[in-house]
This record gives C-alpha cells, structure tokens and sequence, in this order.
C-alpha cells in the first residue's frame, strides 16, 4: 500500500486523478492515516459539505493481507453532524480488495459545479470516473445490483443511498459483505453527506489479477496469525458467544443491570427486552432457515454477524445490530424484531446510521410526531427520510437537529451526535467516554486491551475518584492504536483478556513491516493520533465545554437503580492528561 | 448436574406456604418435546422461572451447594452476574434473599460487556451499581427466588432445569403458549397436564390452569 489514489472532482474540465506516494503518510493506516490526513490538509473552520473538506478512505494496516480479521475500512473527513474531525468503520470487502490494489487511501477532493452523479471503478490496471445520473436516488441495494450487472460480481463496492445524495448528516457510506449486500456501514458522523457533496455515489473495487500482500518475513507472519487465529477461537467471546448471538447477546445483560437507554433515555430498563434479545434474534433467524453465525468479510474466525430472513424466509437484512435494535427497539418502545429488522433494511439502503436514526425517532417520540412503541409509524419516518421530505430533511439531520425543531429538552447527544445503546448513568466509564471522545458520543472510541497496555503515562488505581478517567484515557489510547491496524474491533474483546493474544497481534505488524514495535509503540501510535484530532477538534472551535453529557444525565436519576451520572467536570477535563 | 430431589423439595414447600387446609400441588404441566434446541423455551429462561431454596445463602451457597451446580463452572463459566439488577463481583459476599432476582450470562463483549464481568478489571467503572458485600443470615428459612439464564448459560444448564422442573407464574406461562409459531408446536411429542394427557389446545384456550393457581410446574424433557 504505497500510493494514495487522489480525486479531485472539481478539477476545470472535470474530475481528476492522480497517484502520489504514500510520502508523510507512510507507515499508517485506517485511522491512523485517515486523521493525519485531515488534520494536515483539511482547514479545521471549512464547511463540511464545501470544497475544502476531504474524504479520506483508507484500509488499515494489515488489510489485503492472509491476517484473520483484517478487513476493517476507515472513513475519515470533517464531520458535518459534529463539526469536528470524524473517523467511522466498517467491515465488508473493501478493505482488503483496496489494499491488495496497492492503496494506502483513496481522497475525493474539490466539489463538482453542477449535480452530476459519478462512479468510479479501480481495478489493477485502471481507475476510471464517469457521469452516471441513472443512479441518481437509487438505494444502496439497486445501485449493487447495478454494478454487479456492469462489473461482474467478483467486485466490491462502496456506496452512499439516497440520504448522502441529499446530504442529511445522518448519512452513511455503505460497503458490500462477502455477500456483495451493502450491509456493512461507516455509519456515524454524516461521512455519506461528504461523499454527497463530492458528487460520488458509488466506488466499485475489483481486485481480480492481484495477489495477497506479502510479509516481510513471511514464516513469522503465518506463526502469528495462527497464535492470533487460537487466541481468538479460544476466547469465549470471540470464541463463542459473539459467533452464537451476535452483539445484540447484550441486550438481556444491559437491561438486567438496568443501563438499558429505554424511551428515549428515560429508563434503564424495557419490558419488551426478550422478545428482541440477542438469543430470541439467533432463535429466530435459525427457525426461519437464516443464519445465526456468518462473517462479513473473509478471514474473520469471530462470525459475529448473520442473516435474517422475514416471515415467509425471503432475505430481509444482515442480522441487526446492538446498537441497531436498541436504537429502534427499546430506546422507541418497539419490540417487534421483524420491524426493528425492516428499519434496519430501510437504514441501509437509504444509507443511514442506525444509533442516529433510532435516537432521533426517539426524540421525534417524546415531541409527538409518533407514540413510543408504534413500529409502523417508525417505518414511515425512516421512509420520509428516505424521500426527503421536509419532515425526512429534520429527521434526517440527526436527533439534535430534530430535538431543536420540535422543541425537546431531552436530547441525548454529545458534539451534536447521539448516544449509543449504553446508559452512562449506570456504567460511568462510559459516560467519561462519550463526553470526551474526538468523535462525539461514541462507544467504540474507549475500548479494551490486555492489561499491560494500560499503564500508559503511569499506572493509577482504578478505585480512586479519578480511576474512571484515566481508564477511559487509557481505552481511548488503545483504541486508536487499534482502529489503525484494519483490525476489526471486536478482537480487542481477547487481546483484553489475553496478553499472548496482544501480543501475537503486534507480531503481525513486525512480522508484516519487517519492524521491532513493542506495547509501548503501539500506545505511541494511538496517542499520536488522538492528540492530532484534538488539535483539528481545536482549531475548529471546540473547547472543554463540548466535553460534557446533556445537562438530563446530572439532573434525573435513571430507574431502576435511581442513579446520576457523577463524574466531575474537572475529571473530564484531564482525560486528554498525558 | 442438579441435585435430583430438589423438585420434589420444591413441590412440598409449595403447597406447604399455600397454608391450604387441603393440600393440593401446584399445576403441573409436562412436556415431551422432540427438539433438543433450548431455543424453543428460551423466553421463559430469559425472562425467569421462580425455585425455593434455603434464603438469606451467598449465591455459590445457594447455586452450588442446594441446587448442585459444579464450583467450576460457577467460577469458570459463568463470567457475568446479577442479583437484584446489581453486578455482582464476589458470589461468596453476594447473599439471595426471598424475593431475589439472579440473572447467570457468559462473558459478554465490548467494553461496556467487560465492565460488567465478574471481578473484572473494569467493575470500577460501574461502582455505582455494584452490588456491595452482605453478610448470609442464620438459621434455614425457605423462600423464592428468581432465576434467569442468559446466551450460553441458558443453552448449557436451561435444559438441566426444564427437564427437572420450573415454577413459572401461570399467567406468564399462558402469554409464553400464546405467542409461539406454529414451528414449536409441530416439535411437541406429547403434553401433560396434571399427569393426564392433554390436547396443545388445553394450553391455548379456556386455560383453567392460569387461572386457578399463581405458579405452574413446568417439566420439559427434550428427546
């Protein structure tokens, strides 16, 4: 991956490509690269949907490599929910197939003079941008189906649906599973709007002729990945239970410890929560002759993902989510698993995020636009979104944009993007989490690595007062590191527990790049790249007043355990002490 | 697994509490299923089934010494602990009490997931809800207590429970009856009610059985 692929598309005479040497970017990836990109070309004040701001698509480190689990795509640019810097990921085919073409990143440039609709197809000999207006408002299903027609379907694709076309800052950028289904989004942040703004709908990816990435030391390389591929089998949640249930084996546990976000934030728990666990969810895709167990892109050993088919065993949607079916289940009242799967359906071809779309329903609840519970009602706001219709355009833009126009006090959102599926009045790790993360409200910014990892800057006894705080730092470190790698996150559930499993990972990456990396480079890697998005969160306006929860969380105690989020703003303030 | 006689126990003390002058024992429905799937009564294990015990005992005492669950695999497998709602991070400083709510779950992912782990490195970041330490109080009185079972637990020990027996409120048993496909009934082999057999429509229509009694014994034995 020596080269990054740049499209200027408001080049005079049309758009323009160019391939330039990977140069101040080498040695990243995902993450890594796509904000050090941003932070260095992007101006922190430019409007996010203006030909300023840039969209950075990048695999990580060992994509389009034989390393399990490898198949996680960064997605970098201004964000115009937020306004800050943003990186979503997705899993899917893309990563690899984008790395076995060579390229460190993609970067859509300028913006197009007049509404034309572009796609762009890259193959190892060629990359090729054309016009096409017949995709204009096609939903990210059809417009597969129609590169599968033009390009065959060895291919894979990333895409934006109706609502990055409409520029909605709920929107997301689709990427095909192995399945070629646009099932797989970098969903937060509004980055579909960008790709929008860009004029392009769709990037097709073929990688037919090329090969897998060679290691520097290949015998090294394949030892790795084999303590790699057994410290996850062997985990028993990467192992097991992720392959069983898929995230949603959260839900039972969540609402049981009562952090369950219900009705818009206002309880911990829902009465509703078995009918659409995670176990209920399995049971049923399994009767129907769906599956249970499935992976999105080739080489992942955890299989967290699967497929539902509807009542009559038509394929509906890949297995929702957490996130998803909290988002439009029990944070809506909904406990109808065929509904929250056909919203699901509907986010993703319309190209929405799922948490954004279902806290925003949710908000549009409490003001009256729907009654909490009603799935159908919930169908027909998405469908309005889809439509962009001046509702849908409200809808569409988030849950904060929604709460100000219908005059809603209970708006669940950090830097204008909304919570996810995790009370942090129960779990106040968390909450520390959501507040202080570059990314706004983000529960995948702080998340878990093998011990030794976490004494970065000092080790502090995590039963202090500010033990929370220097967790969450510590997290959000690691995480960095790892949203760098093309890993998908979900392996950090072993490397937490495993050490030997860490450390197998940091052998792929020596064994890769021919280097001497230790868990303290690793820790390096991921302070660099939070202190450059900080610095673009900076420069672009924001200070210690947007590191903080919605004043709701302080002020009313969330049943049934009756507690507060307590974590002092001066604590909040060192997260970024280092 | 569990200890053989515990139903029988269970039964006795049952209508013991009734205080009825005449004793008579609660509904017992028993089913023949010919699936092996836990899936099929999943929602009533999630949702949890009531067992009488000895109360006021640490949760190893109660699961492993009464109702005869391995230390092992207490320790060993069953990662994520609830009682009454709160994490519980010592299952021998965690005391059920009549009217107790435990919930049993595998390890759990994300971070949110580790938080919530037994004795984990992250449980600080919960202390809010953490369950505290308690004492176990003397002397042998008996009550209720509820039990759920979450994703891997539920498939491994679920059976061990159906095949021995639940007590589950009528009510909630007949709402469980109501909404299942017509796929779980083509798996029933042959259903009981109070040790006559009975047609499925005995569970779907003119329920006498939810009516008259609170809690019903539910036995399933998985061919």
């Amino acid at each position: 991956m020596d080269k990054i692929l740049r499209i200027d598309m408001g080049a005079q005479g049309g758009p323009k490509i160019t391939e330039t040497p990977v140069g101040d970017y080498a040695g990243l990836g995902g993450r890594a690269l796509t904000s050090a990109l941003v932070a260095k070309e992007v101006p922190p004040l430019c409007h996010p949907l203006g030909a300023d701001n840039k969209l950075v698509i990048a695999p990580g480190l060992l994509s389009g490599t034989i390393a399990a689990m490898s198949g996680r795509i960064s997605v970098g640019c201004k964000s115009p929910l937020t306004g800050g810097i943003k990186e979503a990921n997705a899993g899917g085919q893309a990563a690899q197939i984008l790395g076995r073409l060579g390229y460190a990143a993609i970067v859509l440039e300028g913006k197009p003079s007049d509404n034309t609709l572009y796609k762009i197809a890259i193959n190892k000999d060629d990359v090729s941008i054309s016009p096409d207006n017949s995709l204009k408002m096609l939903g990210n299903y059809a417009v597969v189906d129609k590169m599968k027609s033009e390009y065959g379907d060895k291919i894979a694709c990333i895409s934006i649906g109706p609502a990055g076309e409409m520029k909605m800052s709920a929107a997301s950028i689709a990427c095909t599973d192995m399945e070629l289904r646009p099932t797989r989004h970098a969903g937060r942040g509004g980055v579909g709007a960008v790709m929008g703004s860009k004029g392009v709908k769709v990037i097709v990816l073929d990688d037919d002729g090329t090969k897998m990435r060679a290691p520097k030391d290949p015998e090294a390389f394949k030892e790795a990945n084999k303590r790699w591929v057994d410290g996850l089998k062997k985990h028993p949640v990467t192992g097991e239970g992720l392959a069983a249930y898929g995230t949603n084996v959260l839900t039972n546990i969540l609402n049981e410890a009562g952090g369950y976000p219900t009705k818009n934030f206002m309880w911990g728990r829902f009465d509703g929560c078995s009918k659409i666990s995670g176990e209920t969810e399995a049971a049923t895709e399994t009767e129907r002759g769906g599956l249970a167990t499935h992976g999105c892109h080739r080489g992942c050993v955890i299989q967290c993902s699967g497929i539902y088919l509807n009542k009559d065993g038509q394929y509906l949607t890949k297995q929702p989510e957490y996130e998803t079916v909290w988002a439009h289940g029990g944070n809506c009242g909904i406990d109808d698993l065929d509904a929250i799967a056909m919203l699901d359906r509907l986010d993703d071809d319309y190209g929405l995020d799922t948490i954004e779309m279902g806290a925003t329903i949710a908000v549009a609840m409490e003001a009256g636009v729907a009654k909490f519970g009603d799935a159908e009602a919930a169908i027909n706001l998405v469908h309005e979104v889809g439509k962009g219709t001046h509702l849908g355009r409200i809808l569409g833009n988030g849950a904060a944009v929604t709460g100000k126009a219908f005059g809603v006090e209970r708006v669940p959102v950090v830097k204008n993007q909304a919570l996810p599926a995790y009370d942090p009045r129960g779990v106040q790790g968390i909450g520390v989490t959501y507040a202080t993360s570059t990314m706004g409200a983000d529960h995948t910014a702080g998340y878990a690595v093998a011990t030794n990892i976490l004494k970065v800057g000092g080790f502090v006894d995590p039963l202090m007062p500010e033990g929370q705080v220097d967790l969450s730092r510590n997290l959000q470190i690691a995480t960095a590191a790892i949203d760098s790698t093309g890993m998908c996150l979900f392996i950090a559930f072993a490397v937490l527990d495993q050490p030997e499993t860490f450390q197998a990972l940091i052998d792929l990456l020596n064994s890769f790049y021919g280097l001497s990396l230790t868990a303290d480079d690793v820790a390096a890697l991921g302070k660099s790249v939070l202190k450059s998005e900080r610095q673009f969160n900076e420069k672009a306006g924001f200070t210690s007043a947007h590191d903080r929860l919605p004043a709701f969380f302080k002020n009313e105690s969330l049943p049934p355990h009756n507690v507060k989020f307590t974590v002092k703003d001066e604590d909040l303030d060192t997260v970024f002490n280092w | 697994m569990l200890l053989p006689d515990y139903m029988d126990r269970q039964i006795h003390d049952i209508t013991t509490k009734r205080g009825q002058s005449t004793i008579s024992p609660p509904v017992a429905i028993h089913l023949t299923w010919a699936s092996r799937r836990p899936s099929d009564f999943l929602e009533l294990l999630q949702k949890g089934f009531k067992l009488k015990v000895t109360v006021g005992k640490t949760v190893r005492r109660v699961l492993c010494d009464q109702l005869g669950m391995s230390n092992e695999y207490l320790d060993g497998r069953i990662n994520t602990i609830f009682l009454d709602g709160k994490p519980v991070d010592d299952v021998d400083s965690a005391v059920i009490r009549d009217g107790s709510t435990l919930a049993l779950s595998a390890a759990m992912p994300g971070f949110v997931g580790a938080a919530l782990r037994k004795g984990g490195y992250y449980a600080p970041m919960r202390k809010g809800i953490t369950h505290e330490a308690e004492q176990e109080s003397g002397g042998d009185a008996e009550g209720f207590f509820t039990l759920k079972l979450y994703n891997l637990v539920a498939d491994e020990i679920g059976p061990l429970f159906l095949n021995s027996g639940i007590f589950v409120e009528g009510t909630d048993l007949a709402r469980f009856f109501d909404d299942r496909s017509p796929g779980f009934w083509e798996r029933r082999r042959k259903i009981e009610i109070n040790g006559a057999e009975a047609d499925q429509s005995r569970l779907l229509q003119g329920r006498e059985w939810a009516a008259q009694s609170g809690l019903v014994r539910l036995t399933v034995h998985q061919e």
